[in-house]
């Protein structure tokens, strides 16, 4: 598994396409339930999938396709949010990259459009 | 050379991009691209903060509110430095007369690399604001896309790309000049 994570608009669904070959048809975009396809070859949207998994009470499944491309915003550094709920979401989505970023074999960070391999 | 610099606010961009503008101007002529419209106390205090920050450094201030070709026009041979992408994205987007152009990023990064490859150096300075986990408006996140769309453009095209950090540089492309 490998994970690309970076800020909004940075690139990183461009990228996860362009270097591992991947195909729209190839790409889930998570929204914010717990539906998953653990089978498909990119998984976009990590934070909207565990927005969702809070939200339906379920735990966020770290068990994908061992070549799943898994492509995840960071949301980590701005003022701590008013609302609990995005806060909870928070918190539980670093946990979670955490736990996902020891599991792949690379994690990359987008930083305006340049991928920076972290690990 | 083409330097893109990014990073969060008050971390030292400025500072590094007034120095790095200095070291490869050399001799040759260095203008500052000044692109914030100030509409209060606060923003000239800012303003006059970076005026005195760059004092002894030998540029030559351009106010550019949005047009940067016309800046640029017979100045072919300069360094140019220009702070803020940010600022002058946000210009070209919320126009004066109230109206909103939610595809700037187009001409901004056509402008701005236009600039680039007329010049002998420049080197831009944006700010990263992508990373929070508040939702903003429809109006804000279609500022934010196309700020960083004419981020991706600059950095795509630029020689050095930097994030700056608490004062220290992150390298993500190109090395520091000697």
């Amino acid at each position: 598994m490998d994970l690309i994570i970076g800020g909004a608009f940075q690139g990183k669904l461009e990228y996860a396409k362009e270097h591992f070959g991947i195909a729209e048809s190839g790409v889930f975009r998570c929204e914010r339930t717990a539906v998953i396809d653990p089978e498909a070859r990119c998984i976009y949207g990590l934070e909207d999938y565990v927005y969702g998994c809070i939200k339906e009470g379920v735990e966020p499944s770290l068990d994908f396709a061992p070549d799943a491309v898994l492509v995840g915003r960071e949301v980590f550094s701005g003022v701590v949010p008013m609302d609990a709920e995005v806060r909870r979401f928070r918190e539980e989505y670093g946990r979670y990259l955490q736990k996902l970023a020891s599991r792949c074999t690379t994690v990359t960070r987008m930083f305006c459009g340049l991928p920076q391999r972290i690990k | 050379m083409i330097v893109f610099i990014s990073g969060g606010c008050k971390n030292g961009k400025s500072t590094l991009a007034e120095d790095l503008a200095v070291k490869l101007a050399g001799d040759g002529p260095r203008y500052y691209v000044a692109t914030m419209v100030p509409h209060d106390e606060e923003d000239r205090a800012r303003i006059e903060k970076h005026r005195s920050s760059r004092r002894g450094k030998g540029f030559e201030t351009l106010e550019c509110a949005e047009d940067v070709s016309a800046c640029a026009k017979g100045r072919s041979g300069g360094t140019f430095l220009l702070d803020s992408v940010t600022a002058l994205v946000s210009n070209m987007m919320f126009k004066e007369d109230g109206t909103v152009d939610e595809k700037c990023s187009v001409k901004a990064s056509s402008e701005l690399l236009g600039l680039a490859r007329g010049s002998a150096n420049s080197v831009f300075v944006s700010d990263f604001i992508y990373a929070d986990a508040e939702g903003y408006g429809d109006l804000t996140e279609s500022y934010r896309r196309q700020l960083a769309l004419t981020d991706r453009a600059l950095a795509g095209a630029a020689d050095l790309v930097i994030e700056v950090c608490c004062g220290m540089n992150i390298i993500h492309k190109g090395g520091m000049p000697l």
